[in-house]
């Protein structure tokens, strides 16, 4: 936190040499989000300056960070006689794996609805596309389940600005946030159009032991299988030693 | 503390499950069965996904028999012919229980048939236990001798083989097909499935009651071996981590467990381990026929 505080004054002093050149600049605090067996989740912090100021009737600012997709299905349940069991279901193919957004105010109140559904801003704007059962309420159940597990934020807080130019927010992850590759997405809004844009990335990774474990288990099943069997095996025994009571 | 598995994806806290394994290994040394019928449940219960909670169940309760099963072998109370032909069966029975399973979790009913499973096969057995040991305790008085051996159908099967230590000449069929089913109740389960072998080698096979504690140990020991094997390579859902952690709590409790349960009468255990089962069974079924909190849920596509 002390280096993202560095950070915000040293873009403080230099803001108005880039001013000039260019009408936004945004960075992040981390490039590299690491899960080890320890990780509880974390937030990133995207800040930046503009070149004119930012508020009511100025500039506006949006921030979208986007996670790795990957295909979802959605089930309901019906009730089969006595029991409640899986029914229909519908596949969703690309379905982003983490999605936040924030701006100095909600996407829908800065830019036209058409920009806005073009650009994919905001849950409503995603380009989900099922296959399976066609109800529109699966659609509405994943917005749900996804929002309810933390990993679909939309203005969950708002970009908070300082000093007129400058603006920063936090992007919590949470500890279920899934590996890959994350896109972050700095949007300048100028009356109701996208003025300027800053593309950057970061990446959440198993690091340490949690790592080995899992690329282990995915790389080498079998060894991994017998690995398993050995050690259960002679953590029993050690235990039934180390705690034996007779 | 906090704690992330790496396989299931989360985190949970670690003395939790410490605390899980302490648990389910006191019941299990009470009682002298391997828990898994406990554990599994308790996990699925507790947000660990239901495949993760099954393998690892399977991987847990092979850690927590394996002393057990060298106490047995160390005073020869295995028959480890018996075991063979009972692991053999139970081999074939995993390798289907897991095709079984990978296809449960394609068509995304998972959660529905470890719910049924748990619910029949524990339904049945905690009735006839209660019911059998109810039995016991009251004509305990007036005590019948059973015979030993007594001679049905099943003594007409061929492929006749000679079971020194069970003091047994019989066919092996009935215990390769009991081994089978055993594999495919472990498979998808999670369990050892112990506590549905002894009954069957007793009151099926007519196995002397001595070896048959070692001899299910044995089977369990080497069937849960292949199933952690068949899940790691399969649907890739053991946790060693959780593993670890609930092994830890499961032996130091299976200890305490076992000094309480030589305290305790034959058939007041059996009955409380029937009433426990019942009880498992019970509000598994619950879950299934009360109305879900949440009608959709979310699943990866495979």
């Amino acid at each position: 936190m002390r280096g993202v505080v560095a950070l915000l004054l040293a873009l403080l002093l230099a803001a108005p040499a880039w001013a000039q050149d260019q009408p936004l600049v945004a960075a992040l605090s981390t490039q590299e989000v690491r899960i080890s067996t320890a990780f509880t989740g974390e937030a990133i912090m995207v800040f930046g300056s503009t070149d004119q100021p930012i508020g009511p009737g100025g500039d506006e600012i949006l921030v979208v960070a986007r996670g790795p997709t990957r295909p979802l299905v959605v089930r309901r349940k019906i009730k089969a006689l006595l029991f409640w069991v899986n029914g229909p279901s519908a596949r969703f193919n690309e379905v982003p794996g983490f999605y936040a957004i924030a701006g100095t105010r909600p996407a829908w109140q800065l830019l036209p609805e058409a920009l806005r559904q073009e650009n994919g801003l905001g849950l409503d704007a995603l380009p989900l596309t099922s296959t399976g059962s066609r109800s529109p309420a699966f659609r509405a159940a994943l917005l749900e389940l996804e929002k309810a597990s933390g990993l679909w934020l939309e203005d969950a807080a708002p970009v908070e600005i300082r000093g007129g130019r400058l603006f920063n927010i936090a992007v919590p992850l949470p500890a279920t946030v899934p590996t890959g590759d994350y896109k972050v997405e700095v949007l300048l809004v100028r009356s109701r159009r996208i003025a300027a844009r800053e593309e950057m990335s970061f990446r959440v990774e198993r690091v340490g032991t949690a790592d080995r474990i899992a690329d282990v288990a995915e790389d080498h099943a079998f060894f991994y299988g017998l690995v398993c069997i050995l050690l259960a095996a002679l953590a029993g025994w050690l235990g039934s030693v180390l705690f034996r009571r007779d | 503390m906090q704690v992330y598995l790496p396989i299931a994806g989360i985190s949970v806290d670690a003395m939790l499950l410490v605390g899980i394994g302490f648990a389910v290994g006191w019941l299990s040394g009470l009682f002298g069965v391997g828990g898994g019928f406990l554990l599994t449940p308790a996990l699925i219960l507790i947000g660990i996904p239901a495949p993760v909670a099954v393998a690892s169940g399977a991987n847990q309760t092979l850690g927590a028999s394996v002393s057990g099963l060298m106490a047995q072998w160390r005073r020869g109370n295995v028959d480890a012919k018996m075991g063979g032909v009972l692991t053999a069966g139970g081999f074939v029975g995993s390798l289907v229980g897991v095709q079984l399973f990978a296809l449960l979790q394609r068509i995304g009913q998972v959660d529905l048939a470890v719910s049924v499973f748990y619910v029949v096969v524990l339904g049945t057995v905690g009735v006839l236990m209660v019911m059998e040991s109810v039995r016991a305790i009251l004509r305990r008085r007036g005590a019948v001798r059973r015979r030993l051996h007594e001679h049905f159908w099943m003594h007409g099967l061929p492929l006749k083989m000679r079971f020194r230590k069970s003091r047994l000449y019989i066919s092996v069929i009935p215990p390769a097909l009991c081994g089978f089913f055993i594999g495919v109740l472990s498979a998808v389960m999670g369990v050892g499935g112990g506590f549905m072998l002894v009954p069957v080698m007793i009151y099926l096979l007519g196995m002397p009651t001595a070896v048959v504690i070692g001899t299910s140990l044995f089977q369990v020991v080497f069937v849960t071996a292949n199933v952690t094997l068949l899940q790691a390579v399969q649907v890739g859902s053991v946790d060693v981590v959780l593993t670890l952690l609930l092994l830890l709590g499961g032996v130091i409790g299976a200890q305490f467990g076992a000094k309480m349960g030589t305290k305790l009468r034959g058939e007041e255990t059996r009955a409380l381990l029937g009433a426990l089962v019942l009880a498992v069974a019970l509000s598994l079924l619950w879950g299934l026929v009360k109305k879900p909190d949440a009608l959709f849920s979310i699943g990866p596509a495979l």
